[in-house]
């Protein structure tokens, strides 16, 4: 019983964790321009990540390794580093994305000036960093993005044409412009498959002493969980679709986001989306800056992890101090934080072989793995995204360019 | 000399018959000590030509070849010479 | 998990995570340091870790001990306890010379309360 207990927590944790700033910025804008064609994309996206979450979770559980672990030795020594500088770069970009996230939400909220609300929602990252036990944050910010639910309600409320819903699950081209096309194509699945996710799904695996009796657990988390996130996805998407496309409102500000849950439910609404945000994307940043102390203190051999205080993993932590510094820095020059968040997230696709490819060997690799490497299954889902994933990586800055970053 | 020097090496024998690379050093391990007894030889695939690939994780796709100490007439910067006629196990 | 017997270099002990005596990790091996070679009786004389193991990983690894001056520390052999997928040390890592690049960073850490948190 106890057992059921705690994967249902994982799962409700991983539902709230799984939306971040990019996926939010993606969706809805990707709705109020398309409507609800894009929604197989997004389907796209989610498939990937459980097939690779699950892959970093059962490679972590049985060789008892996070990811630059195995990078190193797998990749050997000059690849891995390039990886890391890689990974940290699309860390930093996305950090900045979420810091600048929690600021906006905060000013909806209390109509403070953002430099300020920039500071201040540093300092209680910081202070939720530096003091927090790894379980306690997993569990609240978790919990806190579940108000993103009302996302899900807004939807309904909204009346769509469902019929037109069921079809944008299906793949398409779509009508309209088709370089933006292709852009939102690559930037919803990068979204949903930002890198961070299995840095840090990975690493929490062997915080939290997964082993190979806990790969039932796994499984759960990393389908049930994402699957159930990715309706979230298809929420903000669709609500967007219902309410913003026929009006022909653009979703470049921050606002609108959370006009399309106020809209159909009034002032609750409106407090809900963005508590609910606030809560998943502060979550988002807090999971991009431990990943950012876990990938260089794992590829060095350093001491990392919270379960061995901050003292007791001195660089990890100076680590993750410096990335949320380095972010802070970004975003307070008063750049615009959705225009960070659209090229965290294309800097993040072009990285993403470089993230998956290693998983993908090691998860393979019997001398690691023994009896627990990939099945078929597991291999047929992992070659077909590694294909996507490559396609997308060598397309995406093109793509940036050529849409006008979606504009048009 | 490290092994990091020996990985990567050209490995001919006496006469100048190229064999390929030494893509890892193949150790025997005792209680006290770590001795190499062979190089693990073979063609260098187009991905560890880039740079891919821990020394030997080559060797999990294809199948590589040992060359024992024994065989090595000369191990430097220069490279890996091995006696004619070596086989390998 | 000691493997004992046959090992390949490359592949089961380069860039493997080092453990010591007190279950703490302390970096990786950077290198390995041969002796004998010209002698026809090669073995590991030291895991050799810091930049001067970097130095010998490629031109990125030369550039990364060009930029980065850590200090390289020589762990002999005899030091090892175990070989698996960790390679794990007979003794502390205070007694073996690493962790200097982790003692200066704990000292700026323990400035700010709640370290121990």
């Amino acid at each position: 019983m106890r057992k059921i207990f705690s994967i249902a927590l994982g799962i409700i944790a991983a539902i709230g964790g799984f939306v971040d700033i990019g996926d939010i910025v993606f969706n809805v804008a990707a709705g109020a321009v398309f409507g609800y064609q894009l929604l197989w994309a997004v389907v796209i996206g989610v498939g990937g990540i459980i097939t690779y979450a699950e892959m970093c979770g059962r490679v972590a559980a049985v060789s008892e390794k996070a990811v630059f672990d195995v990078v190193r030795e797998r990749l050997g020594f000059s690849v891995g580093l390039v990886t890391l500088v890689a990974g940290q770069l699309v860390n930093l970009l996305t950090l900045a994305a979420e810091i600048g996230g929690v600021a906006l939400t905060l000013q909806f909220l209390s109509g403070l000036p953002y430099r300020l609300l920039l500071v201040l929602g540093v300092f209680a990252l910081f202070v939720v960093l530096w003091a927090m036990p790894f379980s306690w944050i997993e569990r609240i910010f978790g919990y806190g993005g579940l108000a993103l639910l009302v996302f899900v309600v807004a939807a309904i409320k909204l009346n769509p044409d469902w019929g037109s819903v069921a079809h944008g699950f299906v793949p398409s081209t779509g009508s309209g412009n088709g370089v933006v096309y292709a852009y939102y194509v690559v930037g919803l699945i990068g979204a949903a498959m930002i890198p961070y996710e299995v840095y840090f799904y990975s690493s929490g695996a062997v915080e939290e002493r997964w082993r190979p009796k806990d790969l039932g657990i796994n499984r759960a988390n990393a389908l049930i969980g994402y699957a159930l996130g990715g309706l979230l996805s298809f929420a903000l998407m669709i609500s967007a679709g219902a309410l913003l496309l026929p009006r022909g409102i653009h979703a470049d500000l921050f606002g609108t986001v959370s006009l399309v849950a106020a809209s159909p439910i009034g002032q609750l609404g409106l407090i809900l989306a963005l508590v609910g945000t606030l809560f998943a994307v502060s979550g988002a940043a807090i999971d991009s800056a431990f990943s950012g102390g876990y990938n260089i203190a794992q590829f060095f051999g350093w001491e990392w992890g919270k379960y061995r205080h901050n003292a007791g993993a001195p660089r990890f932590t100076i680590a993750w101090s410096v990335m949320l510094i380095l972010a802070f820095l970004i975003v307070v020059t008063g750049v615009d934080p959705i225009l960070v968040t659209e090229f965290s997230v294309i800097f993040a696709v072009v990285a993403l072989p470089l993230t998956y490819l290693p998983i993908f060997l090691v998860a393979n690799d019997r001398a690691y793995m023994g009896r627990y490497a990939n099945g078929v299954l597991g291999n047929i889902f992992g070659g077909l995204y590694l294909v996507i994933i490559l396609v997308i990586a060598v397309v995406a800055i093109p793509l940036l360019i050529a849409s006008n970053m979606g504009q048009g | 000399m490290r092994v990091s020097a020996l990985l990567g090496l050209h490995v001919t024998t006496e006469s100048g018959d190229r064999l390929g690379r030494v893509h890892d050093v193949r150790g025997e391990l005792t209680p006290r000590t770590l001795k190499a007894t062979g190089l693990v030889v073979g063609r260098l695939g187009f991905l560890e030509r880039l740079g891919f690939g821990a020394p030997g994780s080559g060797s999990r796709l294809r199948g590589r070849d040992v060359v024992p100490w024994s065989a090595v007439v000369r191990a430097d910067v220069r490279g890996v010479v091995v006696r004619d006629g070596t086989k390998t196990r | 998990m000691n493997i004992k017997g046959e090992i390949d270099l490359g592949l089961g002990v380069l860039d493997h995570q080092l453990i010591d005596s007190e279950d703490h990790r302390c970096g990786k091996v950077d290198d390995l340091e041969l002796e004998g070679v010209r002698e026809g009786n090669p073995r590991v004389r030291a895991i050799v870790t810091g930049a001067g193991g970097w130095r010998g990983r490629g031109r990125v690894g030369r550039l990364l001990a060009a930029l980065v001056h850590t200090k390289t520390v020589f762990i002999p052999w005899e030091e090892v306890a175990e070989v698996g997928a960790e390679i794990r040390l007979r003794r502390t890592a205070a007694e073996l010379g690493l962790g200097r690049g982790r003692d200066a960073a704990a000292r700026w850490v323990e400035k700010v309360p709640g370290s121990s948190l």
